[in-house]
């Protein structure tokens, strides 16, 4: 035997058993989003700030984005840093403790009761992400050499967890003067530490690794990732300094020009990326998927006129329920989309087919859900984003009640194929 | 990308047996995709050894590969026991694709 043969390299992935449980919650979480959506169209314009509203964007960050995100981690975690996973029994853990603590959390809100089941919800979901920062650390630690992708993935959890305790606080200061200004006050603190330090954060950090190795492409630029993460988390802590000691608005504009900057070059990075594949034809999940990287750019220009309205003394609500919206059923919503059936089929073959490998011929994972649903699925959900955007904007309620319906049955095409995928039995061709 | 053998006639025959065994995301088989680095026989102890990259380290197919790798193999050679070596040194890039695998991936 040659000597350049080495000894067997562990490729151990993370079970399909940690995995599919947050897939399927993500999968309900918005369905029942979008159906309260539908439900709130009457009032969804008045103030960001009410039950309904509350309600439905804490599931749709919590239970649908962080869900789906966290699920998809624990598969991509080992590929990210290229070490395997330290404790699956900590991946359930974390799943088990932020399942209960979510509908617990939103339960509240959707009440409006800021007594035990929005503080109960708020500290199992806190524990929720201790444990999985406790576990990605550890998994990290067993690995020496530096990845830029780590360092993002570990960045944006912390964040998570700082959003999560600010809003567990903010929480407490409706019963308990913690602070010293209203709870309403700190919510755009809490909202956009959670926005740009966790979901923008991390979909850069994972997005960088997945989208140049689903395209195959020859384009890497550690740099530019790296001057990404710092303009991400200066223009984070500059604006949580600004929030926090300054009353001058104006003062936002070196923020939102620092997180701007970042967002258009992970654009740049996405756009080489694409442009130098080696594989040419793009399918729809990708597709989708770069749609939603583009989508990145929309919620920074929204800032900026709000920001503009502020500065000129005119508060247009409006302008910010239409921001909210446009972050967590635009950009997460498609990038989720995309991503699910990027990932998902693969996790499902292999709990299926893995020990049929090379027995016979077995159908290939993107057969695996139904490509038809997944068309309608995308239409309905562009269709329905656009109108209800637009419903929003113009503010008429017709608009943004057929918006909200399209975007409902977006979210039950979307489970009907995550549920073909989950209890796909195995078929030998 | 050539493979290094210590029998290059038996080689032939194993790479065909192997171009059976597809990547299932990219739908290209591990030869044309240039996984395949080493295929060596012991004549002595009748052992094949065969050693394989992935795409990506803990690509969640890569055991689904190798097993399909070696059951490939193993049909082909029914003989001989089958010893297959997941390495990740060199790393897999797009320059080890074989000219078909090339031509393959501009096409689709």
């Amino acid at each position: 035997m040659d000597s350049t043969f080495v000894s067997k390299t562990n490729n151990k992935t993370t079970t399909w058993k940690v995995v599919l449980p947050f897939y399927g919650y993500g999968a309900i979480s918005f369905l029942i989003a979008s159906f309260l959506l539908v439900c709130s169209t009457n009032n969804i314009t008045q103030h960001y700030f009410q039950p309904n509203t509350l309600a439905i964007v804490h599931l749709m960050a919590l239970g649908w984005g962080t869900m789906v995100i966290l699920g998809a981690s624990h598969q991509l975690v080992p590929v990210l840093i290229e070490q395997e996973l330290y404790s699956n029994k900590l991946g359930y853990l974390s799943f088990c403790l932020a399942a209960i603590g979510i509908p617990l959390l939103v339960y509240g809100f959707y009440i409006f009761d800021m007594g035990w089941p929005s503080k109960w919800g708020g500290r199992l979901i806190i524990l929720a992400i201790i444990v999985y920062l406790f576990n990605i650390a550890k998994s990290m630690s067993m690995r020496k050499q530096e990845n830029i992708h780590t360092v993002f993935l570990i960045t944006a959890t912390i964040w998570l967890l700082l959003t999560a305790i600010i809003g567990l606080m903010l929480i407490y200061n409706f019963t308990y003067p913690l602070m010293p200004l209203n709870s309403t006050d700190y919510l755009p603190l809490h909202a956009h530490i959670g926005i740009i330090g966790w979901f923008l954060l991390l979909v850069m950090g994972v997005g960088s690794k997945l989208i140049p190795m689903f395209l195959i492409s020859k384009y890497s630029n550690n740099k530019l990732l790296w001057l990404i993460f710092s303009l991400v988390n200066i223009g984070l802590l500059i604006f949580i300094c600004i929030f926090l000691y300054s009353s001058n608005t104006l003062f936002f504009v070196f923020p939102i020009f620092s997180i701007a900057l970042a967002v258009v070059l992970f654009v740049f990075y996405c756009y080489n990326s694409y442009q130098n594949r080696v594989r040419k034809k793009v399918d729809k999940q990708m597709k989708l998927t770069l749609l939603s990287i583009l989508m990145m750019v929309i919620p920074i220009i929204f800032l900026i006129v709000i920001i503009l309205l502020f500065i000129f003394q005119n508060d247009n609500e409006l302008i910010i329920i239409s921001y909210g919206f446009i972050i967590f059923f635009g950009w997460i919503t498609a990038i989720i989309l995309g991503m699910t059936f990027k990932t998902l089929p693969f996790i499902i073959w292999n709990k299926v087919y893995h020990l049929l490998a090379g027995k016979g011929v077995t159908p290939n994972p993107i057969e695996l859900f139904n490509h038809t649903i997944f068309k309608y699925m995308a239409l309905s959900y562009l269709f329905g984003f656009i109108l209800f955007t637009i419903g929003l904007i113009i503010n008429y309620q017709p608009i943004i009640l057929i918006g909200s319906i399209l975007l409902l049955i977006c979210s039950i095409l979307y489970n009907w194929n995550i549920i073909m995928l989950l209890i796909h039995k195995p078929v030998k061709k | 990308m050539n493979v290094i053998t210590n029998n290059q006639l038996k080689c032939t025959i194993a790479l065909s047996s192997l171009l059976k065994v597809m990547d299932p995301e990219i739908g290209l088989n591990i030869v044309d995709l240039g996984l395949v680095y080493q295929i060596d026989f012991n004549e002595e102890d009748k052992i094949l050894y065969c050693m394989i990259t992935l795409t990506t380290q803990f690509c969640p197919m890569g055991d689904s590969i190798l097993l399909a790798a070696k059951e490939a193999l193993q049909t082909a050679f029914e003989e001989y026991s089958i010893h297959i070596e997941l390495t990740f040194d060199p790393a897999w890039n797009h320059k080890m694709l074989s000219d078909f695998g090339k031509e393959f991936l501009n096409q689709l």
